[in-house]
């Protein structure tokens, strides 16, 4: 072999035969309007019972039809499998009249039993991953095929919007008997919702094809949906530039303007989520009224807001966020003080220090926890940065192992009350969201404003649960940040609402 | 064809050392803090909810007894369940093993076809504009991280020619050789060069060989003497290194894999690792640790049969 025809021969091989697939390839893009969302974390199970997670619980959402339907935003709930319902004087009964005709994918007819079902294994089943705001919720009965009935033995009027989260959607009962809860968690063959299932690539992929039989004529308009696990999101985003997905879920917020320059659509939306540091006040130095008012006026939330969120993003002034019922919007932003965080530190009389938990690899909390210990240092706190795997994040928050952490959490519903619930209720299972902070004046009128159905009433009982929050330093809130996105321009009507759904898919379409 | 004997023995050593690889993943993975349950149930999970998925999946039993356990499935070829995805490991392995195999051999395929251009050119023209060339993007080629060449590989073939496409395995091997080529042609660039100065500086050596210059002393034409004896001379050291980097290449494809959003085992490996998924983990440690030996082994085949000398 001579030399030239040596190259020749090897260049063909390197490069002809990729580009010849190239035609094969092209080839297989069909017609079909697919919308294929791209999210940084794997589906885990398809048993809407099961989990908590993002990626779990919005490819969930596509598949399961809850009783009560929420609007794109989610700002008003109406609805959904039920037509109709009547709630007892005495707040008690809920009576829900399901529309007739009801189907689920296979076509088998959708009953009060499935609902009374599904209900059932939400929230008295062993392993439910999330009954903690179904907690009211007593008796379950399907009064006749298209009624059930709920008991609950406290009032709770936020129960109504609950039957519209994730976790409420109706499964067959027929299909989980027969396949088991594990077959089910892995291959839900039948489903109530716009899509149905067809395959999931564990670890991969979730594929979803439309559904015949859905409760809403002419809807779902596309035509299936995939949902892919995309490790890193600057490849969503390229992918999303290289037509290969429509939707990248989760974009940097320092890309954003980036991104919109070169002519890519991102966008930004409301979300319900707050970031904070949570601080153990089973131990000191936080255990101290004082050192933590010292840390609360010591940092300037503006500042960090700014940094992380590039301005998407509002600075936190409350405990949860202002996208919620009943926020205290007469609350303004704790402005950084040092003269005073600097008399409250030495009034602590605490040593000047703290270990600050960061989840390895996240960049956001990264930019955060640089920006507090820059603050605080300035009051003379040392913090000590300490990036560990979220695996161990996790057991030091739950065992109280632990000085200070950043951490958030978003609620699913417009409803404050699974939000203060979840974050500063000290009878709850989770302490405060471990950081064991108990008001018993908080905790009863967490309680109190649950059942109350006066919303001039709750108003006021909320109220006075931020201020002694934020007075009392329960969490250090510190910024509500906004979901983010890259999309492909010819995809209308998505809408990513605040309590972590694609509330509206049935109504989404790709144009063009 | 007693040098090829040592095929019947292999296959046995690779037990004591898979054994001792699991347990050394096992026991690591134990060690490291993070409960896998909790990771999986979420943070709004009750402690009656824990505890119960902990039972299910023995969990709660003493870590021996676990590993034990463990051993014995795996012997009778189970691989256990995956936490994570609450599904039998074994499937999930055999799914990932394709794209990972796919872009490994077609990247290392690219890598031996770059080596011998490279390393053949260069050596032929010594000193000369080309081998200082070919040297020069070598010295840089060493010197880059793979996922900063997969980056800008994406960013100019994919985003600015739109030539092929950021991600994805698709259904048919033959789709592959396009969907997967920037993957394996980052794979390549991270590979080649360390072959081609390897393989450019044995050939040179080679080429002032005592028998080199004596038959071109006797006048037999210098492309003949290098084509017929310099260049076969000059693979056996490059074909051993070339088993080194591809063992180094099996555990590190997740940068490319994560890169371009492969379905692949390093992918799989790291969410595992993240998410305390024990026995996956221990499922791709295994697999991976097998592909090294396999890949080991192949090695030794093509030495032997390259230099019937050599005794492995």
């Amino acid at each position: 072999m001579d030399r030239r025809s040596f190259i020749t021969s090897s260049l063909a091989a390197g490069f002809g035969l990729p580009l010849l697939s190239q035609l094969i390839a092209r080839a297989e893009a069909a017609g079909t309007k697919i919308l294929r969302i791209g999210y940084a974390a794997p589906v885990q199970t398809l048993d809407p019972i099961k989990t908590v997670f993002g990626s779990d619980i919005i490819c969930q959402g596509l598949m399961y039809a809850r009783l009560m339907k929420a609007n794109a935003d989610q700002s008003e709930v109406g609805p959904g499998l039920a037509e109709s319902w009547v709630i007892s004087d005495d707040g008690l009964t809920y009576t829900f009249k399901l529309r007739e005709g009801l189907k689920f994918s296979d076509g088998s007819a959708l009953t009060a039993d499935d609902v009374a079902f599904s209900f059932s294994r939400m929230r008295f089943q062993k392993d439910t991953a999330y009954a903690a705001p179904f907690q009211p919720l007593v008796t379950i009965e399907a009064v006749d095929a298209l009624t059930v009935k709920f008991t609950l033995d406290r009032k709770f009027p936020p129960f109504l919007k609950l039957c519209e989260i994730w976790n409420t959607g109706i499964v067959s009962k027929a299909n989980v008997t027969a396949l088991g809860d594990d077959a089910f968690g892995t291959s839900p063959t039948v489903t109530s919702g716009p899509f149905k299932f067809v395959e999931w690539k564990t670890g991969d992929r979730v594929v979803l094809a439309r559904n015949d039989n859905y409760y809403i004529p002419g809807l779902p308009k596309l035509d299936g949906i995939e949902f892919i696990f995309v490790a890193d999101v600057n490849t969503g985003v390229s992918m999303v530039q290289a037509a290969e997905l429509e939707v990248s879920m989760g974009v940097p917020f320092a890309r954003m303007k980036e991104l919109a320059a070169a002519g890519v659509t991102v966008v930004s939306e409301p979300s319900s989520a707050t970031y904070d540091m949570l601080i153990n006040h089973a131990a000191e130095p936080f255990s101290n009224l004082a050192f933590r008012q010292a840390v609360s006026f010591g940092i300037d939330r503006g500042v960090i807001n700014d940094a992380v969120t590039a301005g998407y993003g509002t600075a936190a002034t409350s405990i949860f966020s202002p996208k919620l019922a009943f926020f205290d919007k007469g609350m303004t932003l704790i402005a950084r003080d040092v003269e005073k965080a600097k008399a409250l530190l030495a009034q602590s009389g605490m040593a000047p220090s703290f270990e600050l938990l960061t989840n390895a690899g996240t960049t956001d909390e990264d930019k955060a926890a640089v920006l507090i210990q820059a603050q605080l240092a300035e009051i003379g706190i040392t913090v000590t940065v300490s990036a560990v795997d979220p695996g161990q994040v996790w057991t030091q928050l739950i065992a109280g192992e632990y000085q200070a952490q950043l951490n958030w959490w978003y609620n699913e519903t417009t409803d404050p009350d699974n939000a203060v619930r979840w974050c500063v209720w000290g009878a709850g299972d989770n302490k405060s969201y471990y950081t064991r902070y108990n008001n018993d004046e908080v905790n009863t009128l967490i309680d109190a404003a649950a059942g109350e159905a006066d919303d001039a009433k709750r108003q006021d009982m909320y109220r006075k649960i931020q201020r002694i929050c934020v007075d009392e330093v329960a969490q250090v809130a510190l910024y509500h940040p906004t979901w983010t996105s890259a999309r492909s321009p010819a995809v209308t009507g998505l809408v990513f609402d605040l309590g972590s759904q694609y509330a509206a898919i049935d109504a989404v379409d790709i144009t063009g | 064809m007693t040098r090829f004997r040592f095929l019947l023995r292999r296959p046995f050593e690779l037990i004591p050392v898979l054994f001792g690889i699991s347990l050394i993943s096992f026991v690591l993975l134990q060690l490291t803090p993070g409960d896998p349950v909790r990771l999986l149930l979420g943070p709004k999970a009750s402690e009656e909810a824990i505890a119960l998925v902990r039972q299910r999946y023995g969990l709660d039993q003493p870590v021996i007894a676990q590993y034990f356990y463990y051993i014995k499935n795996v012997l009778s070829g189970d691989f256990g369940q995956s936490l994570s995805f609450r599904s039998a490991i074994g499937p999930v392995l055999l799914q990932r093993i394709g794209p990972t195999l796919y872009i490994l051999s077609y990247g290392l395929i690219l890598s031996v076809v770059f080596t011998l251009i490279l390393g053949v050119t260069a050596a032929r023209s010594r000193g000369g504009i080309l081998d200082q060339t070919i040297r020069l993007i070598c010295v840089v080629g060493v010197g880059i991280p793979s996922y900063f060449v997969g980056l800008l590989l994406v960013l100019l073939l994919s985003l600015k020619i739109k030539v092929f496409p950021v991600s994805g395995y698709a259904d048919s091997n033959l789709a592959n050789l396009y969907h997967l080529f920037l993957p394996a042609l980052t794979i390549a660039i991270s590979v080649t060069p360390i072959l081609t100065r390897n393989f450019r500086a044995t050939l040179m050596q080679q080429m002032n060989a005592g028998y080199a210059v004596a038959a071109l002393s006797k006048g037999v034409p210098a492309d003949q003497v290098f084509w017929r004896h310099v260049f076969w001379n000059s693979l056996l050291p490059t074909v051993s290194l070339f088993g080194v980097v591809a063992s180094f290449l099996i555990g590190g494809t997740v940068v490319i894999e994560n890169v371009f959003n492969i379905p692949g085992l390093g992918l799989l490996l790291v969410r595992s690792v993240l998410s305390r998924d024990y026995l996956v983990v221990q499922g791709v440690t295994l697999v991976m640790a097998s592909g090294i030996v396999i890949s080991n082994l192949l090695i030794d085949v093509l030495m032997a049969a390259l230099d019937p000398r050599i005794k492995t």
